[in-house]
């Protein structure tokens, strides 16, 4: 587990940016690993298997974050002024908490911040293949998509990122 | 020199990485437009493959055990 416990927090770290959610998205990982030990199907590599099982995790969050977002207008079925605002999100203050300035510090850098800029499934497969090495193969394996849908959205990310980088450069 | 010739995505990928054949890597000596491509991915390949990795807090291995189910001689499995 101790092999495993950096690339896989990194990778969920990256996907999901909230330090805290990462960790617990990444403890689910590993419960799931571990419990589900007799699961394991050697043919499998066990490294992608423990991948793929922190990218789903990381997907399934997500995609249900996605659901869950409220519009900055308020709930759809508000009719008024009034109840658009009252149903209106709370935006903060605008200062970071502790635990903010870490994550601000640690993804912060251009090339997190062009990552965070993909769409997840972009955003799994370039750091699976240029953070984590896995050949385009594992890849297909660990996402369970077609090699070809793989290789172009590889293609697809690291070129959205060099427009991202360019334009956070000029 | 055709557009035929130019590398293709993965040939781009591989001379990135040092693993491009040397034929085919003549022709970037060629082809300003190739070259000017493949240096661009080689940068980027190299800021992604640099990236740091993060360490989960002290407690997480400790968090995990307690939640993992341990098989007992009785079959039975206690969290």
């Amino acid at each position: 587990m101790r092999r495993y416990e950096r690339p896989v927090f990194s990778l969920i770290y990256r996907m999901v940016r909230d330090r805290a959610l990462a960790e617990d998205l990444a403890q689910e990982t590993f419960i799931k690993v571990l419990n589900g030990i007799q699961s394991y199907k050697p043919e499998f590599k066990f490294s992608s298997w423990i991948f793929k099982i922190a990218n789903n995790a990381a997907i399934d969050h997500l995609r249900r974050r996605q659901l869950d977002t409220l519009s900055l207008d308020g709930s759809p079925s508000a009719m008024t002024p009034e109840a658009m605002s009252a149903s209106a999100p709370q935006l903060g203050t605008g200062a970071e908490s502790p635990l903010q300035e870490v994550e601000s510090r640690e993804l912060g850098g251009q090339i997190d911040r062009a990552i965070a800029r993909l769409r997840p499934e972009y955003r799994s497969c370039i750091l699976l293949r240029h953070v984590e090495g896995y050949s385009y193969e594992e890849i297909a394996d660990i996402l369970s998509l077609p090699l070809g849908t793989v290789k172009t959205y590889i293609h697809r990310a690291r070129n959205e990122l060099r427009v991202h980088l360019d334009a956070a450069r000029e | 020199m055709t557009n035929q010739n130019h590398l293709t995505n993965d040939e781009v990928e591989l001379w990135a990485q040092g693993l491009l054949g040397a034929s085919r890597a003549l022709h970037l000596s060629d082809c300003a437009a190739c070259h000017a491509t493949a240096e661009r991915e080689r940068k980027l390949i190299i800021e992604l493959a640099q990236l740091p990795q993060f360490a989960p807090s002290s407690d997480f291995v400790g968090q995990v055990m307690h939640q993992v189910r341990v098989p007992t001689p009785s079959g039975s499995q206690l969290a």
